[in-house]
């Protein structure tokens, strides 16, 4: 880590806060995300229509949907998994006008996956409040054989595409929602640092 | 600055206020390439003072042949409309700056909705060309003082059938800006040119309805307004200019030989700013490019269209 520099790709995320000036709003989380919905739902809660759409995980620390379901009254929808929940989003966004306000919170590969669905309809990821929740694991793009690999933990990675050993980079593609992670040891064959673990 | 030769082709008398001029380069060579929403600054000659006026070009953007340009003349005009209705016939030799574009279409958005008050409509006019070109989602609402005053509507219904709108104030016709909004699906983007009060009533209104900023486009040319005079001083070279009342701060620093930059002279995109060094009264500031919280702090003024109510204002130049 060297300070006083940083890559300007890099995303950086907030913690939710509810738009003042919007016609509807649309919170979308999963798993560990059920921390940052509650937190929005303890500060005071806007007057126009709310949907909460909400992907369980059973691993999670707390019961985030039954804590979700007595405290939200209205427009929360609850499914098992975040392929649930992705499918929900796309078959409702047509319907969603210009005005809505969109709230993500959750891993980071969930987050990019709801962004790449909201950029389908032309909502811009910079338009749409984002919290990361529960874990920093990374997906990371492989640039030698463009595999992504999900939940990655570690630095150095071995690509699950082509076996390679990736250092893992802080450039992002937003396009791909994913780090680039590039071969550690291209220039001295077999000179692999010991993998740390340091997006727990 | 890189700069064209042009010779006045045509005259147009459009409206009663409005007149279309068609420009060839001098050498009859193509004019450059550009894309819809451009503008060219044209420098005008009058009694040996130049002038530079920003005006949009207007033509379809698959025409090199010859750039169009709509001048409206304007009543407390500072000279340059004047100039352009009075002087300009066909064959008059003017000078142009390349095509600048400040008020592209956003590639990202997924429809588009124009909205044009009175001259407004040209930077409209080279994007309905791209739109049409592109195949993209727009409509266009186009309103105007009167019937005689509505600029290019034959070739507007034209160019766009069923999606453009007109509305004409004198038969009490009004766009109601805040419905419009409120009924467009997402990936909308939104672009106004016209008066000042429309370009702010639009950015008011999409914002209290929750539009993200970077979905509301508009341009707007201000000409620089009239004032006191004052004295700028350069800071880098020594120089002391007397700005007069009727003249620019960016003309008055030209005229005295300094060669500040500039783009558009309409206070939209920034390139001339100027950092003052100091200022011992008001800055006036004009231009669209500051944020309110920049002109408060007056570290910087835009001279194209910005001035002071000073003795003297000192810049780093």
């Amino acid at each position: 880590m060297e300070r006083g520099y940083w890559i300007r790709s890099k995303p950086l995320y907030d913690s939710l806060v509810w738009k003042q000036k919007a016609t509807g709003h649309v919170v979308i989380a999963q798993g560990e995300g059920g921390i940052a919905v509650l937190k929005l739902f303890q500060q005071m809660c806007p007057r126009e229509p709310i949907t909460l759409l909400f992907a369980d995980d059973a691993s999670t620390s707390k019961n985030y949907a039954d804590i979700i379901h007595t405290l939200v009254p209205e427009g929360v929808q609850i499914c098992d998994s975040e392929q649930a929940v992705l499918d929900k989003l796309q078959a409702q966004l047509p319907n969603y006008l210009m005005g809505t306000q969109f709230y993500v919170a959750g891993s980071e590969a969930f987050i990019w996956d709801v962004l790449a669905e909201l950029k389908v309809y032309g909502v811009q990821d910079i338009n749409v409040e984002k919290e990361l929740s529960g874990t920093l694991a990374r997906s990371v793009y492989c640039v030698h054989c463009k595999t992504t690999d999900r939940d990655v933990h570690h630095s150095i990675h071995q690509c699950s595409g082509c076996g390679r050993h990736l250092f893992v980079r802080d450039h992002f593609s937003r396009r791909l929602g994913a780090y680039m992670g590039v071969m550690v040891d291209a220039e001295e064959p077999g000179n692999i640092p010991a993998k740390e673990e340091i997006y727990p | 600055m890189s700069i064209l030769d042009v010779k006045v082709a045509d005259v147009e008398q459009v409206t009663e206020v409005v007149k279309h001029f068609t420009l060839v380069q001098e050498n009859g060579e193509p004019l450059p390439h550009f894309s819809g929403g451009s503008h060219v600054v044209v420098s005008m000659n009058i009694n040996g003072r130049i002038h530079r006026n920003p005006y949009s070009l207007m033509g379809s953007t698959a025409n090199t042949d010859s750039y169009h340009i709509s001048v409206r003349k304007q009543e407390n005009s500072r000279g340059g409309s004047k100039f352009m209705h009075e002087q300009v016939k066909p064959g008059t030799r003017l000078q142009i700056t390349y095509p600048v574009n400040l008020f592209a279409i956003s590639k990202l958005g997924h429809r588009h909705i124009l909205i044009a008050g009175g001259i407004g409509i040209t930077p409209f006019m080279s994007q309905i060309a791209d739109l049409n070109r592109l195949g993209y989602d727009y409509e266009l609402h186009y309103a105007y003082r009167s019937p005689e005053h509505g600029a290019f509507r034959e070739q507007l219904e034209e160019m766009c059938g069923k999606r453009v709108h007109f509305y004409i104030d004198s038969k009490g016709e009004r766009l109601d800006i805040p419905a419009l909004l409120k009924q467009q699906p997402l990936g909308t983007h939104v672009y106004t040119c016209g008066p000042e009060p429309m370009v702010k009533a639009l950015h008011l209104h999409a914002e209290n309805l929750g539009w993200p900023e970077n979905h509301v486009h508009s341009e707007e040319f201000t000409a620089p307004p009239v004032g006191d005079e004052f004295t700028v001083e350069l800071a880098q070279s020594g120089i002391e200019v007397t700005v007069p009342g009727d003249m620019s701060m960016l003309e008055a620093m030209e005229e005295a030989g300094a060669e500040p930059p500039f783009l558009c002279r309409g206070g939209a995109c920034g390139r001339c700013e100027l950092e003052v060094v100091s200022c011992d009264g008001l800055i006036m500031h004009n231009d669209h490019y500051l944020s309110d919280h920049e002109k408060a702090e007056g570290r910087s003024i835009m001279p194209c269209v910005s001035r002071a109510k000073c003795s003297k204002l000192v810049v780093n130049l």
